[in-house]
């Protein structure tokens, strides 16, 4: 809706998919385990009660988003968050709320203005 | 991910309600306090249950367009639209940037009045919305905007970190 007035700063090419994968609990989850360090699959799979091919699904999806990087060069494949992209989605929804916002700020000062035109309104 | 995520704003006015009402059913009311740092231009208000609201916003030479179809008007209390992206002829139009953001947003905005405080609360929901943009909407709500509190706590953290490391 309102969005449209932030195409020229919003900087983000693929929020669709970051959208997508923050939108499920589990990968949330996840996103929260890794903000503390990079972990393998079997770390993150621990506290869940869910297979380690699950929550390899789940990585991938976070993947493909561009939430995580995973080492290809170690055995263990850790997991790494990246930040940039949950950033950027973060930025589209506050384009959103400061739109409203600020227009709720120009709101206030209209019924400021307005109101001793009332009169004996109390 | 929830069946139907909704993302609320909600802010006090220190006004009567119905006066808080007609900034939003007359149009040079309207137009006054909308769409900050921009110029309103309301093309079309008609508050009535199917009636339309037809918004133009401006940025110098670029112009913003959104339509809003009302579905329930029951002043003072409640005001329920859709509300759509449109291009300069009100037809529906996705976001280039954002194809999934949904098309249509039902947005339901309530306004409570106690001791000559009005309380204005705004609820955005998907309307007749794809998978796609359902998961979109609840991405950004429920992980950015409410549900998901340690979202931002710990982006802000982990930005930090990167900012320390860099």
């Amino acid at each position: 809706m309102v969005m449209n007035i932030s195409i020229a700063t919003d900087p983000a090419p693929n929020l669709n998919a970051v959208f997508a994968a923050l939108a499920d609990p589990t990968r949330r989850e996840i996103l929260s385990r890794l903000a503390d360090g990079e972990a393998s699959v079997n770390d993150i799979a621990a506290p869940f009660a869910m297979s380690q091919p699950a929550i390899s699904k789940h990585l991938k999806v976070l993947e493909k988003a561009g939430l995580v990087t995973r080492a290809v060069e170690r055995q263990k494949r850790p997991a790494r968050l990246n930040a940039k992209p949950m950033q950027d989605a973060a930025a589209w929804l506050e384009t959103f709320r400061d739109f409203w916002l600020g227009s709720f700020d120009q709101l206030d000062s209209l019924l400021a203005d307005l109101k001793p035109e009332e009169g004996t309104k109390t | 991910m929830t069946e139907h995520p909704v993302y609320i704003l909600e802010r006090e006015f220190s006004a009567p309600r119905d006066l808080v009402w007609r900034t939003w059913t007359e149009p040079d009311l309207l137009a006054q306090w909308y769409g900050p740092g921009v110029e309103t231009i309301i093309h079309e208000l008609d508050v009535k249950p199917g009636g339309r609201w037809l918004n133009e916003m401006k940025m110098g030479e670029n112009s913003g367009y959104q339509k809003s179809v009302y579905t329930e008007v029951s002043p003072p209390e409640r005001l329920v639209m859709l509300m759509s992206t449109t291009d300069a002829s009100w037809e529906l139009a996705a976001n280039p940037r954002m194809p999934d953001w949904p098309a249509t947003l039902l947005t339901v905005v309530t306004f409570e009045e106690a001791g000559g405080v009005t309380t204005m609360r705004l609820e955005w929901s998907p309307h007749e919305a794809t998978a796609a943009e359902i998961a979109c909407f609840a991405g950004a709500v429920e992980s950015l905007g409410q549900g998901w509190g340690a979202g931002m706590e710990m982006l802000a953290k982990v930005l930090a970190e990167m900012q320390a490391a860099a």
